[in-house]
């Protein structure tokens, strides 16, 4: 399906609409602009929507354990407050008060962005859209293989609130496999914004014309830390918040933790902390522990699969490994942060905090967020060091995945990379 | 393997006193995969199995169960293989099995006599339509190969294909299978279609609605396998099928067979007079629980287990599929096997779990290349 000029076609269309896009562009970009207010209007409308349970239909094909939470998400992301902090916030100051008379110094919209979507998050490839509009952008959106077509309607909603979108969004459903297309697209863009690992930015790469501007979003991981880890029991209620964390997320989210670390030598630390966290991760597993039986199957081979990869291989120094109903811990004696082999897999890992620095810092470009368990008065040393090795989400250990209103995005406001400065002589 | 030899050439498929046989033969293959792949050895160490856990028919379930997706992702073998096989997977994401001479021989054995079973074997030639790929040389996949074997159960007079290589890609030519068709209303000789049934099942649909009613010669067949790939969503159920074939082809409900089987469990399985999948005596089927793993009762919906030592190339002795299934008792069904028969109902997860990224990731992976 591809969304052009506000109206669904069928793929088999591409073709054209591809040879026509050009001079559309063209017209959009000489004749009109996009304020920034008519975007947050329909965006904060259909937010609006959202929270008054318009599109429950929609929201309930998600596969989402949990709708009603994509909803208050939704609703929370897409608010009026949030959209207007989210622009003032990113954007402010990016053009200085005190220019010099004889200059100055506008900020434009790129021009046109063609967006690479991931799809580990439903919804996520709309609002990477949203961040192209904002700024005024025309949006090219390529949607990922394993988008389930919500964020078509999301996106065909939008525009029937405020048509004038309707010149600013192009949405296709091309397979990454068809490179003429994608290198089509990319040639008509002036940024490339891409989710994904390695392969996906060096593929992009190659697509990119020479001098657009490339938008990495790559993989990152995240961690959990105990500071205290002598006393596990004294820690109950952070732990089961925790483990909540991990089981909602199934770790599949960059911020979700693959690794939990404690601050200790002792592997008997690591042994004694499991036999406390397993029946509260097992609890959590359960009660987060998907819908149909399919689903349940589908991550039960994923373990069982991970589980033999493991025998088989013995590369891994596995100190220990406990196995609960939907759930496991497994046990390392090195300090590494890795990935885990998710689906509510965890790695427990010692880590005594003379070494968080060098540990940390061998895998500087990955590093996201960091959940910490602490003694409250020793929360700010810590938080100051993990921002120091380059993590760049500080929260709680139930928080990690949580939106914060106003946060920046992997260390970087999204929408300052949506823009460019123009120098106008006075 | 001397164990295996007595198991395929039991006289009755679905006899039901061959559970030592099948046990010895289990035995057989797990020293066999032990011994000869150091992968299955790790396994089976890892997870404590010996040789002597396997007392009892009853201990069968406890032999290491390899999901097919160690397959895709490793390539596990045990001896040199005389062909190997894949299954359809697409992008790298397949199995590739190989089989051992003694394990081929055993599968045109059990081949005959499941076929003889079905009445499938016939001297009377017929005209073959295969709603299946075109055999070419890069095609390796064992739905291929299968569905070439099933064209000589009966002399072939010819072979015309719907989906054919052309310019490097498949594609399906519906019109040139129906105005062979066509040609064949009223043909002395009779007709036997070999494939996808939802190729067949469009086939039937684009006839009926052109208005197009042949009448094929009786002792036509139509035979499916191969599953219904990627047209879940149009699934027909069974008797609108057989409706259809009544009224297109003038098949009957009894001339429709079914196979099912999986490149990991190359056991033919054949469907009775009552369209039912009963468990032949070369093969075992456990029923596992979907979050636990443990075995479940008959009756119970679960993760399918399918166990066979007819190869020893590869160790394909325990597998899990990702399909869910029932397993139900022979009785219930009435056609006279007494073996249970399995049930599919569906496939785990439908979707692809989605990680962070990797969706974006995979993609372009194509893309780069």
């Amino acid at each position: 399906m591809i969304l052009y000029r506000g109206k669904i076609f069928d793929s088999a269309e591409q073709d054209r609409i591809l040879a026509e896009m050009e001079p559309y562009i063209n017209r959009t970009l000489s004749e009109k602009t996009l304020p920034a207010e008519k975007v947050i209007d329909a965006i904060a409308r259909l937010g609006k929507e959202i929270a008054a349970g318009t599109h429950d239909t929609l929201l309930a094909t998600l596969q989402a354990d949990d709708p009603r939470r994509y909803k208050l998400l939704a609703a929370a992301m897409l608010s009026r407050e949030n959209l207007e902090l989210k622009l003032k916030t990113e954007l402010y100051g990016t053009t200085s008060p005190d220019s010099p008379p004889a200059i100055q110094v506008k900020m434009m919209s790129l021009g046109v962005i063609f967006h690479i979507a991931a799809g580990n998050m439903d919804g996520l490839p709309a609002f990477s859209l949203a961040e192209g509009l904002l700024t005024g952008n025309i949006n090219i959106l390529k949607l990922p293989q394993a988008d389930n077509g919500i964020s078509l309607e999301i996106i065909s909603r939008l525009i029937a609130l405020e048509p004038a979108l309707k010149d600013y969004i192009f949405v296709f459903d091309t397979p990454s496999s068809d490179v003429r297309a994608m290198q089509r697209m990319a040639e008509l863009a002036d940024g490339i914004c891409v989710w994904g690992g390695e392969a996906a930015v060096k593929a992009v790469r190659s697509l990119a014309p020479t001098g657009a501007k490339l938008i990495e979003w790559g993989h990152k991981l995240g961690f959990c830390y105990i500071a205290d880890p002598g006393n596990p029991e004294c820690l109950t209620s952070e732990l089961s918040l925790l483990a909540e964390h991990i089981a909602e997320t199934k770790q599949l989210l960059c911020s979700s933790c693959q690794t939990i670390f404690l601050n200790t030598e002792e592997e008997a630390d690591l042994l004694k902390f499991c036999e406390t966290f397993l029946p509260l991760l097992e609890a959590a597993s359960a009660k987060h522990h998907s819908g149909t039986i399919g689903e349940r199957a589908y991550l039960t081979l994923m373990r069982h699969t991970e589980y033999l990869e493991e025998l088989i291989g013995q590369s891994h120094n596995a100190a220990g490994e406990y196995r609960g109903t939907g759930c496991r811990l497994i046990v390392r004696s090195d300090s590494e942060l890795e990935l885990s082999p998710m689906m509510c897999s965890v790695l427990v890992k010692r880590l005594p905090e003379d070494q968080i620095v060098s540990v940390l810092r061998r895998k500087k470009g990955l590093l996201q967020t960091a959940g910490l368990i602490c003694a409250p008065e020793k929360r700010d040393a810590f938080t100051e060091l993990f921002a120091r090795c380059g993590v760049t989400r500080i929260t709680t250990a139930g928080n990690m995945s949580a939106y914060f209103n106003g946060e920046a995005h992997d260390g970087e406001y999204a929408l300052r990379r949506y823009v460019r400065m123009v120098d106008i002589e006075v | 393997m001397k164990y295996r030899h007595r198991l395929f050439y039991y006289k009755n498929p679905y006899d039901t006193q061959s559970d030592n046989a099948f046990l010895n033969a289990a035995k057989e293959n797990f020293i066999y995969q032990y011994t000869h792949c150091k992968e299955y050895g790790r396994i089976a160490d890892g997870l404590g199995i010996t040789a002597d856990t396997l007392q009892t028919i009853d201990d069968i379930p406890r032999l290491p169960c390899l999901p097919t997706l160690l397959f895709k992702r490793h390539r596990l073998k045990s001896a040199p293989t005389l062909i190997r096989a894949t299954s359809s997977g697409t992008s790298g994401n397949f199995s590739e099995i190989g089989f051992d001479i003694g394990g081929l021989l055993c599968a045109l054995r059990m081949s005959c006599k499941i076929a003889q079973k079905r009445r499938l074997i016939s001297l009377i030639p017929c005209h073959y339509i295969v709603m299946g790929y075109k055999p070419h040389r890069g095609n390796r996949t064992a739905v291929t190969k299968t569905a070439l074997c099933a064209t000589f159960l009966a002399p072939a007079i010819n072979r015309r294909y719907i989906l054919k290589y052309k310019n490097g890609a498949y594609s399906p030519d519906f019109e040139g299978i129906i105005s062979a068709l066509k040609k064949l209303d009223n043909s002395v000789f009779p007709v036997r279609f070999m494939g996808f049934p939802a190729y067949t099942f469009f086939l039937m649909k684009m006839m009926d609605e052109q208005n197009i009613h042949i009448r094929l010669k009786k002792g036509s067949k139509i035979m499916l396998g191969g599953g219904w790939k990627q047209f879940y969503a149009e699934q027909a159920d069974k008797a609108s099928f057989y409706r259809l074939a009544e009224k297109v082809f003038g098949i009957e409900d009894k001339d429709i067979v079914e196979f099912f089987g999986a490149v990991e469990h190359p056991i033919l399985y054949c469907d009775c007079p009552n369209h039912h999948f009963h468990v032949p005596v070369y093969s075992r089927v456990v029923i596992r629980d979907g979050t636990t793993l443990n075995p479940v009762p008959e009756g119970t919906v679960g993760l399918v287990n399918l166990i066979t030592p007819m190869v020893s190339a590869t160790p394909i002795l325990s597998v899990m599929t990702d399909d869910l299934g029932v397993l139900h008792s022979g009785s219930q069904c009435g056609c006279g096997i007494p073996t249970p028969y399995l049930e599919i109902i569906g496939r785990v997860a439908p979707t692809e779990i989605k990680t962070c990224a990797a969706g974006a990731a995979e993609a372009l992976k194509e893309a780069s290349k």
